[in-house]
């Protein structure tokens, strides 16, 4: 039984990957044109070249055009063939089988088969991808009666994994090339060879990744670019520079304060993600701290945070405010008619007195530290404005500054904090990325972008679990609706913008047309002049 | 990154290894090979005891490669976390890993980089050369426009020129790097398209040999500059008060009495007995541009050491900052002892301290 | 008093110098002034973002990238730019100056192993040896005056150890040495005063290095969060530099306009101290 079909909210048609079809004001152009040498500007290197192994930004960006996964995701997110050309999920929800397109082949020539699914899933995705370890968790073994179907037998029924099956999340790996030493240092992981529209050519470290395009692709005809060179630009404005001079034809991490000015010059064009490359941001407390341990302290926070403000002036308008830790594009479980807590001063105020936390002498009612996710400048211009706002209630915050390293480690092990910010990906699938920051068994000191809270809610827990092996895809829809008002109303972290990547570009375009948009395989891409 | 001004007497005894050059002169009255042994014995000692403080501090500081790593990954648990931190050793208490790292660097082994999956002394090999491209250039600019404005000053000294130069240099020195590198950005490649705004070369533009070098040179035009201006205050300041200073004393007025051309008591007395200091400065600077380019690389994205540093740093990669630190340090040895050499050379009556 | 008045006629000679000390104390003075001329918080958002000097509505220097008042932060700001470059410059000249002193007055294997120690810290790159410290443990004002002090300190060291050097030599070193006095007061009273002309001179230019040192921490993302220093603003208005330059400009000019000063005042310093030095040498 396959998951219902989702439909979009209209009001994010706009923001759609469809919009990189059309540059901005231009009718849909002409068809694709073959060849040429797309340059994109990334801000940061990846530690490896195969998303299999890792989460980090970079490497999914990149990876994804090597390398296929078993399905792929349209805007609606519709699963849609890849490597896999049906599947079949078993009534009792504990066996799916894939049958695998035939003809496919390693870029080094070897013929893919089901082994390679096999080996993936139980070898790599369980052992070594961060989030495979849980939504992968429940597959026990995996049976290839032939070269071309795979049959995964599951401990339970796991309706979040067929959300999970594309390239940048799941990458499908050569087993006749990681099958024997250790895996994490295996030289294919700088070098890596995949099923791809385009071969790994070169990797010139603090320059540039040079990817070129692989003629034995089983989609005929694509990809229509010779090349990818994704240049290594970790300075905003030097990315921004240029794509202006024309040195780049894609920038995938434009900072926010330039792209207005940007995107008014000629030939620009801005894109925006969808699906399940967003982020949401939040603000979370530590519930062991005194202070915290009133719901009326946390929900005068809500109020005194200006989540319009925010959006218009730190994500200068690319984003949304949040009002669920579930982003309204994961519109198949964004519940309505949450808990609304809209910008008011006063009502902050009243509900702190209320909590019998007044004013001192000194107008101040109490004092915390706040740590703001160190990527980038977002989350400190965010804390800011927090600060600002939240001075005028007579709280007065201190916003402490660590590289990553040092915030992970205060924030996840020490626990040396009152409040945090930070924004992590909330899809494909609640179960995959909402889940970790609720559920009380998932409170893990050592563990980066888990429970930091340390929230506790039995009737949380009792609700998350039942929805992670609940098939019924409108039971499992009425279980996160109900999740997300108890947490809504709880507060353990305050969710404040949901923001899709930008992106800048000119004369590319179709790069962004499924659910994964930037990070998908640039199969459908091609180069216009002028 | 102090500037050093008008005291030109003094910059001699600054030198480290100063007294390198001293046994040149005691060498008939002390046991001149025991004293250089003895000097060279200490230094070392002293640096490999830097190297493994830096070792120890960055394992100390909060958090670690795994923190950074498993945080990349975002939502793992905590069987992955101490995967990962058995395989990378981080499970063992410090003083192992150091005593680890020193029998490593006994089998002249910089150690793997596991943030980037490649040994410590590949990836610092690939960054040597566009490094030293820069130091060297820009050091060579600073020299050049130093050795112009600092003779013009000099010789003109208290009039217009002087001023002219002495406010030149001043802005030099007091404008923040990134903001000159991002200036000269804006209105050499931006509005005027003269030169490329980033990187080292233009890529896949297939050039070889000549062709290469010209690509690479004006690659390298704006990133040099940047760096070189702020050198250039002080190699101009330096010269032109050591060029006052030496103008003034004895031998040159016996050569001006001995009725030797203006232009040649400048040229080769002058100058060669200014050099000294300015030598000495350049040394001193060598590690400035080293360690300091971080800011020019990044706002030019040029694959230099500085910013594997720091991105070493970001990602807590032990193995890989200590080995920049430990090459910086080498180069900046060997850059002093020459540069001790070449002062015994260029004046061999000079006075001790 | 006589001499505080002879050293002052020579200064004033001096033009420049006397230029560089009117922007010295303008800039003293204004950082006083903040809390007056613009008392409450300078982190406080008061109008809209992104406006320029100038335009209608908004205050004289234009507003930030969140809306907040740019003149109030250089006022502000400079209260912390210059208590990092002062505090800076004070502990490296204090550091500096201890072991200076002790490696040159007791000479032998104290000064052999004070002078290595000071070489070792001279080999690693001074920049990226700040940027370590900052960087590894959290970017604070007082993290970054410490950096900025551990790096600095060697060249202070070596001027005292060489002033040191030469001054123990001398003949009032020796009559006090055989009056009794005891190492520490000989060094205190005898030695280090006269070291104090090229001292103060070294010590005002590295006031400037550290403000210089701390706006380049900033640029790379390593200032401190909660002190509004120049530096600070120049990192925040970094994203909007192509089309709002001047939130990164007006504190970059302020950071030129009060090292130009520092320089041009340190300038002065030297060359009305000098001459005193050259009498006492001969």
């Amino acid at each position: 039984m396959m998951p219902l079909s989702r439909r979009h909210l209209l009001r994010n048609a706009a923001f759609s990957g469809l919009a990189g079809l059309l540059p901005s004001g231009a009718a849909l152009a002409a068809a694709p044109a073959r060849g040429g040498r797309l340059v994109v500007a990334i801000d940061s290197e990846p530690p490896v070249l195969t998303s299999a192994i890792t989460t980090a930004g970079p490497a999914q960006w990149i990876s994804g055009k090597v390398f296929d996964g078993l399905l792929r995701y349209d805007n609606d997110f519709n699963p849609r063939p890849q490597l896999a050309q049906s599947w079949n999920v078993s009534p009792d929800g504990l066996s799916i089988t894939f049958k695998l397109r035939p003809g496919v082949s390693w870029h080094d020539g070897k013929p893919f088969t089901s082994a390679d699914v096999a080996f993936s899933v139980l070898q790599i995705w369980k052992k070594y991808h961060s989030r495979g370890r849980s939504t992968f968790a429940n597959v026990v073994s995996v049976d290839t009666p032939d070269a071309l179907t795979a049959v995964w037998h599951l401990s339970s029924p796991a309706p979040y994994i067929l959300s999970a099956l594309g390239s940048p999340e799941s990458q499908i790996l050569p087993k006749h090339l990681y099958d024997h030493g250790d895996v994490l240092t295996n030289p294919r992981n700088i070098a890596p060879v995949g099923t791809g529209p385009f071969r790994f050519v070169e990797w010139k470290r603090g320059q540039y990744i040079a990817l070129a395009r692989n003629p034995a692709y089983w989609d005929k005809g694509k990809p229509y670019l010779d090349q990818v060179i994704l240049r290594v630009l970790p300075d905003g404005n030097g990315a921004m520079t240029a794509l202006e001079t024309g040195e780049v034809h894609l920038v995938v991490n434009p900072p926010w304060a330039d792209i207005a000015r940007v995107r008014k010059l000629p030939g620009i064009a801005v894109t925006r993600s969808s699906g399940f490359t967003g982020a949401l941001a939040a603000f979370e407390f530590n519930l062991d701290k005194p202070y915290f341990k009133d719901a009326r302290v946390r929900q005068a926070f809500a109020h005194a945070i200006d989540r319009d403000f925010l959006v218009k002036n730190v994500w200068q308008g690319y984003g949304e405010a949040a009002d669920s830790p579930i982003p309204a594009s994961l519109s198949d479980f964004h519940a309505s008619n949450l808990p609304a807590y809209p910008y008011d001063l006063n009502k902050a105020a009243q509900l702190l007195d209320a909590a019998g936390f007044k004013r001192g002498a000194n107008g101040v009612r109490f004092s915390i530290t706040h740590d703001p996710l160190p990527v980038g400048q977002t989350y400190k211009r965010s804390a800011e404005a927090i600060r600002a706002s939240l001075a005028r209630i007579g709280i007065r915050m201190e916003i402490r500054s660590q590289d990553f390293a040092a915030f992970v480690r205060r924030i996840y092990t020490a626990r040396d904090f009152d409040t945090f910010q930070y924004a992590a990906s909330a899809g494909p699938d609640p179960a995959i990325g909402t889940q970790r920051f609720y559920w009380s068994r998932n409170f893990q000191p050592g563990v980066a972008f888990s429970n930091g809270a340390h929230y506790l809610n039995p009737e949380v827990d009792r609700l998350l679990v039942a929805a992670q092996s609940e098939s019924d895809a409108n039971k499992r829809r009425a279980l996160y609706g109900r999740f997300q008002q108890i947490v809504q109303t709880d507060l353990p972290k305050i969710p404040l913008v949901s923001a899709n990547p930008v992106h800048l570009s000119r004369g590319i375009q179709a790069f962004s047309v499924d659910a994964y948009g930037v990070m998908g395989n640039f199969a459908d891409a091609f180069l216009v002049t002028a | 990154m102090t500037l050093h001004i008008g005291n030109v007497e003094k910059v001699p005894a600054e030198r480290p290894f100063n007294g390198f050059v001293r046994p040149f002169i005691r060498s008939r009255r002390h046991g001149y090979v025991k004293f250089v042994a003895r000097r060279i014995a200490q230094s070392a000692l002293l640096f490999f005891l830097t190297i493994l403080l830096t070792f120890a501090l960055i394992n100390t500081a909060p958090g670690d490669m795994v923190d950074v790593m498993a945080g990349d990954s975002g939502g793992a648990d905590p069987g992955y976390v101490q995967l990962l931190r058995e395989k990378y050793g981080l499970d063992k208490p410090l003083p192992v890993r150091l005593y680890n790292y020193v029998d490593q660097l006994a089998h002249l082994d910089l150690g793997y980089s596991f943030p980037q999956s490649a040994p410590v002394t590949d990836l610092i090999a690939d960054r040597v050369g566009p490094t030293l491209l820069l130091m060297v250039s820009s050091l060579a600019l600073a020299v050049l426009g130093a050795l112009i404005l600092g003779t013009a000053a000099a010789w003109n000294v208290h009039r217009l020129t002087d001023g002219a130069v002495s406010v030149l240099a001043l802005l030099a020195y007091a404008t923040p790097v990134f903001w000159i590198g991002l200036m000269l950005i804006l209105v050499f490649s931006v509005k005027l398209s003269w030169f490329p705004s980033s990187g080292m070369e233009t890529l896949f533009s297939g050039y070889t040999g000549l062709a290469r070098i010209k690509d690479i040179a004006w690659h390298l035009v704006l990133p040099a500059i940047t760096l070189s201006l702020f050198h250039l205050a002080l190699f101009t300041r330096l010269l032109r008060a050591s060029l006052l200073e030496v103008l003034r004393q004895d031998f040159v007025r016996t050569a001006r009495a001995k009725g030797i051309g203006e232009w040649r008591v400048l040229g080769v007395h002058a100058i060669s007995n200014a050099l000294l200091p300015l030598v000495t400065m350049i040394g001193m600077q060598i590690g400035a541009s080293l360690g300091g380019a971080v800011v020019v690389e990044s706002v030019f994205a040029w694959p230099g050491l500085g910013r594997l540093a720091f991105e070493a740093l970001n990602a807590r990669d032990t193995n890989l900052l200590v080995g920049i630190v430990l090459f910086s340090g080498l180069v900046v040895i060997t850059v002093n002892l020459v540069v001790d050499l070449l002062y015994g050379w260029l004046d061999p009556r000079i006075e001790n301290v | 008093m006589a001499r505080l008045n002879s050293f002052w006629t020579r200064y004033r000679r001096n033009r420049p110098a006397v230029a560089g000390l009117a922007i010295v104390l303008v800039v003293i003075v204004l950082g006083l002034a903040a809390p007056l001329l613009y008392p409450g918080d300078p982190w406080a958002i008061v109008a809209q973002p992104f406006l320029w000097p100038g335009e209608a509505h908004a205050p004289v220097l234009g507003t930030d990238v969140l809306g907040r008042d740019i003149a109030s932060g250089i006022l502000h700001g400079a209260r912390v730019s210059l208590r990092v470059g002062l505090f800076s410059a004070l502990f490296a000249g204090l550091i500096g100056t201890i072991i200076g002193s002790l490696a040159g007055y007791y000479a032998g294997w104290v000064d052999d192993v004070l002078m290595r120690v000071t070489e070792a810290f001279q080999t690693v790159p001074s920049f990226l040896t700040a940027l370590i410290i900052v960087a590894l443990f959290k970017p604070s004002v007082l993290t970054i005056i410490v950096a900025i002090s551990i790096v600095s300190w060697p060249a202070v060291a070596r001027l005292v150890r060489a002033e040191t050097l030469r001054l123990r030599g001398s003949d009032f070193v020796a009559a006090c040495a055989t009056f009794g006095m005891s190492d520490i007061r000989i060094i205190v009273t005898q030695i280090l005063p006269n070291c104090l002309a090229p001292l103060i001179v070294m010590v005002s230019i590295m006031i400037a290095s550290a403000i210089l040192i701390e706006a380049g921490l900033s640029f790379l993302g390593l200032n401190d969060p909660s002190q509004l220093s120049w530096g600070t603003m120049i990192a925040t208005g970094r994203d909007a530099l192509r089309s709002a330059w001047y939130m990164s400009a007006i504190p970059g000019l302020a950071i030129l306009v009060t090292v130009v000063g520092i320089n041009l005042v340190s300038e002065g310093l030297n060359d009305a101290l000098n001459p005193n030095l050259r009498q006492r040498q001969s």
